[in-house]
C-alpha cells in the first residue's frame, strides 16, 4: 500500500470528462496515470492513445502549488517563460522565443477573448484557476484544430462540470506576502473563494463560484498613492489589482445528449499612480500644490458558453459549442491633489475593447471503419474589436479604430489506424475571411507504438498569426516621423515539427515506474511582420511581411515515481535564428538556450502530508542586437540576459477527515526580482534597458480551505 | 526555508495574524503640510512707469475656507503717504489691514500716485508684516517695491497657447513685459545688422535649398522634383541640415548665403513653407504643432543699396513679384510675410525681449534637422546671454550675484532651449534639476528656473518659470 498516498491524490482530481467511448471510472489502478485528453483529438482519449502529444497538468498538481492564477501554473512548465509586464499588470506568455499574439488559451474548446484577442495575447493573471479540472498543453502549431493564432502551441483548460456528490461546497482564504510586504489592506495578496455545487437530480448539475484576489502591488522603494515629492518614488513596482470573478456551470446530461452552459464574468481594476508628481510650485507664496495624471484601467470581461454533445443517429458523434464572449478595457484618468486626495479632471473613456462570437463544431466518425475514422469540422468567429486613440497610435483628431473580423472555417481531419501500431492523423483547414486571403493550413501526425513500452509520435503542423491592430493601424506622422501600419498585411505563416520518442519501463518489480521522453522540435515563421524603412529620404517606416523566424531544439521530460516519491525532470535546448531581411548586415547565427525543470513532491499518507518542490532554471539567453561600435558604425551584437532560477516550495496538509486542507508555501525562494540583460536595442530618443522585471521577490503564502461534501 | 525565515520575520507574522484576522495596517500618508500664506504676486513696478495708479495682487497659497486678516506696513523714503502717494485700502498709521473672506483666493491693494514728478531716489516698500490665518506663514513674496530698478522678479505664465503652440511668445524680463505673435505671422526674416542676411522661419518648419540658377522665371517645379523632399525638417538625413538655418541663432549661419552686392552671385532658392499652425487636439502631453504642409516658392535675394530686392514666385510661375525691403533700424529683423505679401510686424525691437518661447527648428547629431516643441530661445542676437546651473552644484534661493561665472554665459540661443523638459517617454516631465542665468542686454543678471510644463488636465503648451533679479 505504499502508493496509497499518490493515488489519493489522483483521486482528488477526479478525472471527469465528457467522453463517448472512454468512460472514466475512479480506478484504483495505476493506468490512472492514463489521463484522458480532449485536446487536437477526435473524440476524448487517453494521452498514450493520442497522436497527438499532449502534456496534462492536473488538479493536484495546481492545487499542490497554490498557484492562484495560471502565470503561476505554468511558471515550472518546461519550454513556457512567463513575462510580467510592471507597467501594465499583464503577464505574457513565450514560447520557442515567440511571446503572447503566437499562443492561443482555450478554454473547454474555444478560445477565451481578451481586449488584444480572441485566444491570443492573454494575460494569464486574468485566468483564475478555481474551478479547473486539468490544463492540456499542445507544444507546436494547431492551426487545423484550433485556427488563426495557435502558432507556437496552445493551452486547452478543461473547466469541471460535475460531481459524485449532492452539494459540494468550498469556502477558502489565501493570503499571500508579496516579497516582505505585507498588510491586512494595502498590501500582499488576499484571495477569498466560495463555491457550491450541487446535482439538482441524476441528469442535472450546477455549480457557481465567486472569486476576490486583491494584489497589493509591489511597492518596493515606492510609496504609494499618497506621496507628494517628485523624486520618481510616487505609486507602486508593480501595480495593485483587485479582481472580482464570477462563474456559474449549468450541466444536464441524458442518454444520447450533454449540454452544458458555462458563465463567466470578471473584472479587474488596476490603479496606474504616476511616479511623476507635478509639484505646482506657486513661486509667490512659495508653496506648492502637487498633482499627478493618474490611471485606473478597469477590465470587464463576460463569458457565455453553450455546449452540446452527443451523437447522431447514434453513431456521428458531436460537439457544438456556441460562445459570445467580450472584453472591455475601460480607462480613467484624473488629475489627483495629492494633499487633498482628490481627483479632479475625470475623464472616462473606453480603452480597448474585443468581442467576438464564435461557434465551433465537430462531427466524428463521419467514416468509422476498423481502421478509419473521420472527423468534420467547423468554426465561425465574428471578431470586432476597438482601439481608442490612447491605446492604439492613430492620427490625431480620431477617436478609435474599429475592425470587424469575419472568419469561417472548416477542418477535416482523419485517424488511419495503417497497423496495430501505427496511426496516422492528417488534417487540412481552409479558413475565409472577410481582411485576408483564403487561408489554407494542413497537419500530418503518425504514432508508432514500438513494444509495450514505446511510443513514438511524428507531427507537422501548421497555423498563421494574424497581424495586430498596431501592425495594420498605426498612423504617426508628423514632421519629424512617418511611421505607418499596413491594413495590406497578410497573416504570419508558420510551420512546426515535432517528433517525441516516450519509453515507460518500471523497476524494482514495479516498485518504481518510469516515463522517458526525448523530444526534437521546429519551428518556422514565414512573412514575419516586422517594422521597415520604406523611405530612406524622407525617412518612413512602415509594417511588412519581410522576416522569417526559425527555433529548433530538443528537449526531454522524465517523470519518476517511487512510493511516496514522485518526480518530473526536464530539460530543453532551445535555438533561436531570425532573418532578418529588414535589417542590413543582420546576423541569422542560431543561438542557443538552455532550460531545467523539475518538480518533486513526497507524501506522508499517516499525516495526510504533502511536500512539494517546483524548480526551473532558465539559462543565459542571447538575442541580436544593433549597436553602435566604438568606431560609430552600427553593428549587430548578441546581446545577454542574464540566466535565473525559479523555486518554489509547499507543503499540503489536511484535517478533519480532508474538510480543511492547508496550503503553506514560499514562492520565489532564490528571491528574483530583475535580471540584468544587454539585449534590448535602444529607440532613436532613448538608450536600452538595461534589467527585465521577474518578480517582486521571496513571498510566503497561507491557503486554509473548508471543503463540505454531502 | 529556515534560512530566510529571519528576513521576513515581521511581514511572515503578519500573514498568520491576518489568517487570525488581526490588522497589521499602518497609515500610508506620506504628504507634508502646507502652510496658508499671504504674498504679493509680483515683487516691483518701477515708479516712474506709473500715471496715476496700479493694482497690487495679493494671492493666497490656497483658497481660504474661513475669515481671517493680514496686514502690510508701509516704508517709504523720500515720499510721504497722503502727500506724494495713497493706498486703497487706506493706511492708518503705516499699515493697511485687509479681511480674508471664506471662498477667495487673493486680494488687491490699489496704489495711488499723487505726485507725477516722484524721482529715482524715491522708494516705497509695501511688507506683509502679519497673517491672522490658521497655520499661516509668511514667506514667499513678503515684499514688494516701488523703485526704479529692473524688475526684481515674478512667476511667469507664457501664452504659448496650449498643445498647438501657436504662439511665440516674447519676453523682456527686466519690464516684465510679453509680446505674442502667432508662428506663422511671418515667413523670412531680413537682418537689421551689417550683415545681409535673410532667416527662415524655423518655428514652422521651413528650409530652403540654393538652385544653381540665378534666373528666377527659368526654375519650374521640374528642375527641383528631385530636390523637394530632402528639403524639408525631420527626414532623418544627416545633411539636411544645409537647408535650415543653423538653431544657434548666428546671422552668419543661415541657410541662405550672405546677400551679395554682386549680383550674380545671388542664386535662386527653392523653399519648402513649413506647416501651418497644427488646430488637432492630441492627447494630454502630446503636441500637435504641425497642420497642413503650406507648399514652396522660389525666392532670390539681391541688395538694392542699403536695402533687400525680394523676388518670389510660385515654382511653375515664368514671372515673378518684386518688394524692396529696409532694414529696420533697432530690430533684429524686417519681416516678410508670403500670406500677406506685405512686411509685418512680429518680434519687438531688439532691446525689448530676452526670451523667445517658440516651437523651433533643431539639429540632432547624426539625424540632422529635427522639430522641437517647448522651446525657449534667448535673444542672442539682441545682445542676450545665458547658462545653466544644476541643481546639485547651487540652489536656485540661494544663488546670489556672486555666484556667478562671467565665463560661463554662452551666444548660443538654445542654452534654455528643450533642456528644461523630458518628452521622450510616454510621461512628459519637467526637469526640476536645473536653473539658468541670463544677462540681458543691460547688463542685468537674472537666475531663472521653470516650475511647470503642463495644465493641470496634463496637457502641453502651458509653460511657467520664475525668475529673480540677481543683485
Amino acid at each position: 500500500m505504499k502508493n496509497t498516498s499518490f493515488l489519493l491524490l489522483f483521486t482528488l482530481s477526479t478525472i471527469r470528462v465528457f467522453s463517448q467511448n472512454q468512460p472514466i471510472k475512479d480506478t484504483t489502478t495505476v493506468e490512472k496515470l492514463n489521463e484522458v485528453v480532449v485536446t487536437g483529438q477526435l473524440n476524448p482519449q487517453a494521452v498514450s492513445k493520442s497522436v497527438v502529444e499532449v502534456k496534462v497538468i492536473s488538479r493536484s498538481d495546481i492545487e499542490r502549488q497554490g498557484g492562484n492564477n495560471l502565470a503561476d501554473v505554468l511558471n515550472s512548465t518546461l519550454n513556457i517563460n512567463i513575462t510580467p509586464n510592471t507597467a501594465t499588470g499583464k503577464s505574457g506568455v513565450s514560447l520557442f522565443g515567440l511571446d503572447g499574439q503566437y499562443f492561443k488559451v482555450l478554454m473547454d474548446n474555444i478560445p477565451i477573448i481578451n481586449e488584444e484577442g480572441v485566444g491570443n495575447n492573454t494575460d494569464l493573471t486574468l485566468i483564475n484557476i478555481e474551478d479547473i479540472e486539468r490544463i492540456e498543453i499542445v507544444e507546436g502549431a494547431m492551426g487545423v484544430q484550433y485556427g488563426a493564432n495557435a502558432v507556437s502551441g496552445i493551452i486547452n483548460i478543461i473547466t469541471k462540470k460535475g460531481s459524485k456528490n449532492d452539494w459540494d461546497i468550498t469556502a477558502s482564504v489565501q493570503e499571500e506576502t508579496i516579497g516582505s510586504e505585507y498588510e491586512w489592506f494595502d498590501k500582499g495578496r488576499h484571495i477569498q473563494t466560495l463555491k457550491i455545487g450541487h446535482n439538482f437530480s441524476e441528469n442535472f448539475y450546477a455549480n457557481a463560484s465567486f472569486t476576490r484576489n486583491d494584489f497589493g502591488g509591489f511597492w518596493n522603494d515606492k510609496q504609494g498613492e499618497n506621496y507628494d515629492a517628485n523624486d520618481g518614488l510616487r505609486g507602486h513596482e508593480w501595480l495593485p489589482k483587485l479582481q472580482h470573478n464570477a462563474k456559474a456551470v449549468l450541466s444536464y446530461e441524458k442518454e444520447n445528449i450533454k449540454l452544458f452552459y458555462r458563465f463567466d464574468y470578471l473584472t479587474e481594476t488596476i490603479d496606474n499612480f504616476s511616479e511623476n508628481v507635478d509639484l505646482n510650485e506657486n513661486p509667490a507664496t512659495a508653496t506648492t500644490n502637487p498633482t499627478a495624471q493618474d490611471e485606473i484601467y478597469t477590465n470587464n470581461r463576460f463569458y457565455h458558453h453553450l455546449n452540446a454533445s452527443g451523437s447522431l443517429f447514434s453513431k456521428i458523434p458531436y460537439n457544438i459549442s456556441v460562445s459570445y464572449q467580450e472584453q472591455t478595457k475601460d480607462l480613467e484618468r484624473y488629475t489627483y491633489y495629492i494633499r487633498r486626495q482628490q481627483r479632479e479632471n475625470v475623464e472616462e473613456g473606453e480603452y480597448q475593447s474585443r468581442s467576438a462570437f464564435f461557434s465551433r463544431g465537430t462531427f466524428s466518425n463521419i467514416i468509422q471503419t476498423e481502421t478509419a475514422n473521420l472527423q468534420l469540422g467547423y468554426e465561425l468567429t465574428n471578431e470586432k474589436g476597438t482601439g481608442s486613440s490612447v491605446a492604439i497610435v492613430i492620427a490625431p483628431g480620431e477617436e478609435e479604430i474599429t475592425q470587424k473580423l469575419d472568419n469561417y472555417d472548416f477542418f477535416a481531419a482523419s485517424e488511419w489506424q495503417l497497423t496495430q501500431r501505427l496511426s496516422l492523423r492528417p488534417g487540412a483547414r481552409v479558413s475565409f475571411s472577410n481582411l485576408f486571403d483564403t487561408q489554407y493550413i494542413g497537419s500530418l501526425s503518425a504514432k508508432q507504438t514500438l513494444g509495450d513500452d514505446w511510443e513514438v509520435r511524428g507531427i507537422i503542423g501548421s497555423a498563421n498569426r494574424t497581424p495586430s491592430y498596431d501592425e495594420l493601424y498605426t498612423y504617426f506622422v508628423d514632421v519629424n516621423h512617418n511611421v505607418q501600419g499596413n491594413p495590406e498585411l497578410n497573416p504570419e505563416k508558420g510551420i512546426s515539427t515535432f517528433l517525441h520518442i516516450k519509453k515507460n519501463s518500471t523497476l524494482s518489480e514495479g516498485k518504481i515506474r518510469l516515463k522517458n521522453k526525448l523530444s526534437f522540435n521546429y519551428l518556422g515563421l514565414q512573412d514575419r511582420i516586422e517594422l521597415i524603412v520604406v523611405q530612406q529620404n524622407p525617412l518612413a517606416y512602415q509594417y511588412s511581411n519581410i522576416d522569417n523566424y526559425k527555433a529548433i531544439g530538443a528537449f526531454s521530460e522524465n517523470e519518476i515515481y517511487f512510493g511516496n516519491f514522485k518526480g518530473q525532470l526536464g530539460a530543453s535546448v532551445q535555438g533561436i535564428s531570425k532573418v532578418l531581411d529588414s535589417r542590413t548586415d543582420s546576423n541569422d547565427d542560431f543561438l542557443f538556450n538552455l532550460q531545467l525543470n523539475a518538480n518533486v513532491s513526497y507524501s506522508l499518507p499517516k499525516y495526510r502530508t504533502t511536500f512539494s518542490l517546483f524548480f526551473k532554471h532558465i539559462g543565459e539567453q542571447q538575442q541580436f542586437v544593433e549597436k553602435t561600435n566604438d568606431e560609430g558604425n552600427q553593428e549587430f551584437v548578441a546581446g545577454t540576459t542574464e540566466a535565473y532560477s525559479w523555486l518554489d516550495a509547499t507543503i499540503n496538509k489536511s484535517f478533519f477527515s480532508k474538510k480543511l486542507t492547508t496550503t503553506l508555501g514560499a514562492r520565489n525562494i532564490f528571491d528574483i526580482t530583475a535580471v540584468n540583460t544587454t539585449a534590448f536595442e535602444g529607440g532613436a530618443h532613448n538608450s536600452p534597458a538595461t534589467q527585465i522585471p521577474l518578480g517582486y521577490g521571496r513571498s510566503f503564502f497561507l491557503k486554509l480551505t473548508y471543503n463540505i461534501s454531502l | 526555508m529556515k534560512p530566510f525565515s529571519l528576513k521576513l520575520k515581521p511581514a511572515f507574522l503578519c500573514l498568520l495574524a491576518a489568517a487570525l484576522f488581526i490588522s497589521c495596517s499602518e497609515d500610508d500618508s506620506v504628504t507634508t503640510a502646507t502652510p496658508f500664506v499671504v504674498a504679493f504676486e509680483n515683487l516691483s513696478a518701477n515708479i516712474s512707469d506709473i500715471e496715476t495708479s496700479k493694482t497690487l495682487s495679493l494671492v493666497y497659497s490656497e483658497t481660504a475656507t474661513v475669515q481671517g486678516s493680514f496686514e502690510v506696513s508701509i516704508v517709504s523714503t523720500n515720499a510721504i503717504y497722503g502727500v506724494d502717494f495713497t493706498t486703497e485700502p487706506a493706511a492708518e498709521g503705516s499699515t493697511i489691514t485687509l479681511p480674508i473672506e471664506a471662498s477667495e483666493n487673493g486680494k488687491s491693494i490699489v496704489f495711488n500716485k499723487l505726485n507725477p514728478t516722484l524721482d529715482e531716489t524715491v522708494t516705497i516698500e509695501l511688507n506683509i508684516s502679519a497673517i491672522h490665518y490658521p497655520s499661516s506663514v509668511i514667506q514667499g513674496n513678503t515684499r514688494f517695491l516701488f523703485g526704479n530698478t529692473p524688475a526684481l522678479g515674478t512667476g511667469y505664465s507664457p501664452n504659448v497657447g496650449g498643445p498647438n503652440q501657436q504662439n511665440q511668445v516674447y519676453i523682456d524680463l527686466s519690464s516684465e513685459a510679453e509680446t505674442v505673435v502667432q508662428r506663422d505671422t511671418w515667413d523670412l526674416g531680413f537682418y537689421a545688422g551689417d550683415e545681409f542676411r535673410v532667416g527662415i522661419n524655423g518655428a514652422i518648419y521651413m528650409a530652403t535649398a540654393q538652385l544653381e540658377s540665378t534666373d528666377i522665371d527659368a526654375i519650374s517645379e521640374a528642375d527641383v522634383t528631385d530636390l523637394q523632399p530632402q528639403v524639408a525638417v525631420g527626414t532623418f538625413d544627416p545633411d539636411n541640415v544645409a537647408y535650415i538655418d543653423h538653431p544657434d541663432g548666428a546671422i552668419t549661419k543661415t541657410a541662405i548665403a550672405s546677400i551679395s552686392a554682386t549680383e550674380a552671385e545671388n542664386k535662386v532658392y527653392l523653399v519648402n513653407l513649413g506647416y501651418t499652425v497644427g488646430t488637432d487636439a492630441p492627447e494630454p502631453g502630446s503636441v500637435a504643432v504641425a497642420g497642413s504642409a503650406r507648399g514652396w516658392k522660389k525666392i532670390r535675394v539681391l541688395r538694392q543699396g542699403d536695402d533687400y530686392l525680394l523676388q518670389y514666385a510660385n515654382l511653375n510661375d515664368t514671372t515673378h513679384e518684386e518688394v524692396v525691403i529696409s532694414k529696420n533700424e533697432g530690430y533684429n529683423f524686417t519681416f516678410f510675410s508670403f500670406d500677406t505679401e506685405n512686411v509685418v510686424t512680429a518680434e519687438p525691437r531688439a532691446d525689448q525681449w530676452d526670451l523667445n518661447f517658440t516651437v523651433f527648428t533643431n539639429i540632432i547629431d547624426g539625424a540632422g534637422s529635427y522639430g522641437f516643441s517647448d522651446g525657449v530661445l534667448h535673444n542672442s542676437k539682441g545682445g542676450v546671454t545665458a547658462y545653466s546651473v544644476e541643481t546639485t552644484a547651487f540652489d536656485y534661493d540661494t544663488f546670489s550675484a556672486s555666484d556667478v561665472v562671467l565665463n560661463n554665459f554662452e551666444q548660443d540661443q538654445r542654452v534654455i532651449g528643450s533642456t528644461w523638459r523630458d518628452v521622450i517617454n510616454d510621461d512628459k516631465v519637467l526637469i526640476d534639476t536645473i536653473f539658468y542665468i541670463l544677462k540681458d542686454a543691460n547688463g542685468n543678471l537674472y537666475k531663472l528656473k521653470f516650475t511647470s510644463l503642463l495644465n493641470e488636465n496634463g496637457e502641453r503648451g502651458f509653460p511657467e518659470f520664475k525668475y529673480n533679479l540677481l543683485q
